[in-house]
């Protein structure tokens, strides 16, 4: 009682020891942005550790996660709760990619906190796709959050967010009908393709880049019965790996021009600099085939066909953004399919979040408790040697009567914290605050339990 | 008296097989499909009854009118179409060819008693086989320009990425192309067994196997534009638009001569339908 007053904690301590931390989400996707600027955008896998280093160095975030895919384009961060990171954001992407920052601003969404956490659980769980349910943005995320962890980009709260997101994704697969349902860009592009050929049976597909997508999608045109497919890939390993899976014929990256009147549907995934070809060179392979029609569907980014080319006779071209058009039509049907997984979403959202919230409390909560049980401990000692003869179980209905005092003391308070926490962050920190003073709390000592507190 | 009502069925058949097949556009199934192809069926045979009952009236086969002839050429489309049917599923030729067949028995039974007698000279068993050919032929071509045009509107489509619901009810492009090849085909053999059965008749009958007038004339201006053609394509390639768009002009051509030589122009042929 007396010891107290003079080691009172000065109010700032608390908010230094533990700062109170907002989720952002930065992005641009297929909804809000043209292929072009996607296209623009998005990052080889190779610098995007690099990137991140750059974007912490240039932004006022303390954790980062890049997401870059062909249908998007999104900056994951964490950053303290009093600052905004908009406008360096924008101007780090401008600067990085060579954009206007006013195009950027024009095209992209912004999300933070509740909203921000809720939007990467819908990306994990393919809600947020082009096509609902497409499998493949699971794997891409996984894939950039590794990078993410291995610069040292993600710590503490972007790692336990990504890493819950892939188990949301996983409930979002196995308890909706959302993957199973969906209708993916491979099926739409067999669908076209349908509209143009009558029978895929003696048709052959080339697949040039041996990507997810294009897998995928070859996947699909080989379950639809198309006839043979040509595996060709820079590296010629993973043409040989592919080709092997749909019984196909790799060839060498350097020589498939020579295969392509063979093919009726093309698939390109290739990373490149400019388009592989283009009306001219394609006139050639036309006139080697006979005219008959070709499908090309472009699945790279950037583009790997010339969109000239849609303009030659018996030729048509479709990238993604088309293909997603022509899924368009059963939109409806997939929706209300995701209505369950976005319910799932809201509910595992609503439980992560109040992890998050209640960072700000926790430490609070662990010292008092830690405090409490401390007089506890220290108060028995003394009865029990003050008592001396004791039985042991005399000694225990002792430890547990003190246990019970000191739940029932803390239960109102603690619940009051945990609960202001999730209703009003700040003023869940003053009360945090005035606990650290009224009880003489050691924040310090508090802030190393705090991973080790509950996400309940 | 018993035309008229053979008529009349057919006139309610097809159409009951034009709105089969418009449904089926928009609500796809067998049974609407097989729905339209039988109603155009009875009406194909109902009206081809009639024509029956009419040429037996004239003596020879009934073409000596213009709505003679239209209906002649209407209910040898829904034939053709018909049996190619059984071959490709083309639902929505069905939905085109219904109100050409009900158009064809409409101008016969508003026409009906106005027919004109064949001449004397021209009552010749080589008048039906000649004219049926002809006619047939004609019919061909027409389905093929038919399709040429259901081609087009759906390659408009898949090139300008806008693929509607509609769509998903089309033919593939490429049975599309196929079919546009075979009815070509069979039209050019029919013409060609046509002209050759003309120029038989023309020869054993007036000694004189060609005879230069409109008809024959336009006929070989035709003739020469779908053998270019076929040419092109069984040796270029030429498919897909560039066929369908030929065919259209071809149809065209063949269309507008048909009528302006039965109109306009004088010779053996006009005298005797004219």
């Amino acid at each position: 009682m007396s010891d107290g007053t003079a080691r009172v904690q000065p109010l700032r301590a608390a908010r230094e020891a533990e700062p109170q931390v907002e989720l952002w989400v930065f992005g641009l996707n297929h909804k809000t942005a043209p292929v072009e600027l996607r296209e623009r955008l998005a990052f080889p896998e190779e610098d995007v550790a690099d990137v991140l280093k750059r974007a912490i160095a240039a932004a006022p975030v303390d954790e980062a996660v890049l997401i870059s895919t062909c249908n998007r384009v999104e900056l994951v961060a964490v950053s303290a709760r009093d600052v905004d990171i908009v406008d360096p954001v924008t101007q780090f992407f401008a600067r990085e990619r060579g954009v206007p920052a006013t195009t950027i601003a024009s095209h992209c969404y912004v999300h933070r906190g509740k909203q921000a956490l809720q939007h990467v659980f819908r990306v994990a769980s393919s809600l947020d796709s082009m096509m609902v349910g497409e499998p493949q943005i699971l794997g891409q995320m996984k894939a950039q959050f590794r990078l993410a962890v291995e610069g040292a980009a993600a710590a503490r709260i972007l790692r336990r967010c990504f890493e819950r997101s892939f188990t949301v994704a996983k409930r979002v697969r196995n308890e909706t009908g959302v993957a199973g349902k969906a209708v993916s860009l491979s099926s739409a592009a067999v669908e076209l393709a349908k509209r143009i050929f009558d029978d895929l049976g003696d048709k052959t597909a080339m697949l040039i880049g041996a990507g997810k997508m294009s897998e995928l999608a070859a996947r699909h045109f080989v379950g639809q019965g198309i006839a043979s497919v040509i595996v060709t890939n820079r590296s010629f390993d993973r043409a040989v790996d592919l080709a092997r899976q749909f019984g196909g014929t790799p060839v060498p990256f350097d020589r498939y021009a020579q295969y392509l009147p063979l093919a009726d549907v093309v698939l390109g995934s290739v990373t490149t600099s400019g388009y592989l070809f283009g009306p001219s060179q394609l006139h050639e392979v036309l006139r080697a085939r006979r005219r008959r029609p070709m499908f090309f569907i472009d699945l790279g980014v950037p583009r790997n066909f010339d969109p000239a080319i849609n303009d030659l006779d018996n030729v048509y071209l479709y990238n993604i953004d088309d293909l997603a058009n022509v899924a368009d039509d059963h939109r409806a049907e997939r929706e209300k399919e995701a209505v369950q997984a976005e319910e799932i979403v809201r509910e595992e959202t609503e439980r992560f979040w109040q992890w998050i919230a209640r960072r700000d409390v926790t430490p609070t909560i662990v010292a008092l408790r830690g405090k409490l049980d401390g007089i506890r401990k220290n108060e028995l000692e003394r009865a029990l040697v003050a008592l001396r003869k004791l039985e042991p179980d005399e000694r225990r209905a002792l430890e547990a009567m003190t246990q019970a005092i000191v739940n029932k003391i803390l239960h109102p308070p603690l619940a009051v914290l945990k609960q202001l926490a999730l209703q009003d962050a700040s003023e869940a920190a003053q009360v945090a605050e005035l606990v650290h003073r009224l009880f003489a709390l050691e924040p310090a000592a508090a802030r190393d339990a705090t991973d080790d507190e509950e996400e309940r | 008296m018993t035309e008229a009502l053979l008529l009349r069925l057919a006139l309610l058949l097809y159409l009951t097989g034009t709105v089969c097949g418009g449904l089926s556009l928009v609500n796809p199934g067998d049974a609407m499909r097989r729905a339209t192809s039988f109603s155009l069926a009875a009406g194909f045979l109902l009206q081809g009854a009639a024509i029956i009952a009419r040429s037996f009236e004239v003596g020879t086969i009934a073409v000596a009118s213009l709505a003679d002839q239209g209906a002649l050429f209407a209910c040898l489309l829904v034939g053709v179409y018909l049996l190619a049917q059984f071959r490709y599923r083309l639902a929505v030729l069905g939905a085109m060819v219904g109100p050409i067949g009900f158009v064809g028995a409409l101008v016969a039974l508003v026409a009906h008693g106005g027919a004109q007698d064949v001449p004397q000279v021209l009552k010749s068993p080589w008048l039906p086989v000649h004219v049926t050919l002809a006619f047939l032929g004609n019919a061909a071509f027409a389905l093929a320009f038919l399709v040429s045009l259901v081609y087009l509107w759906q390659e408009k489509q898949l090139k300008s990425h806008s693929v509607g619901r509609m769509m998903r009810r089309m033919p593939p492009l490429e049975t599309l192309d196929n079919v546009n090849f075979k009815f070509l085909g069979w039209g050019f053999v029919l013409l060609t067994m046509s002209i050759v059965s003309g120029v038989l008749w023309a020869e054993l009958s007036f000694g004189r196997m060609w005879s230069w007038e409109p008809r024959t004339l336009w006929t070989t201006i035709i003739w020469i534009l779908y053998a270019v053609l076929l040419h092109g394509r069984v040796t270029v390639g030429w498919g897909g638009r560039r066929a369908a768009a030929l065919t259209i002009v071809g149809f065209f051509v063949l269309f507008v001569a048909f009528i302006g030589v039965n109109v306009l122009a004088p010779g053996r042929h006009a005298e005797s339908f004219g």
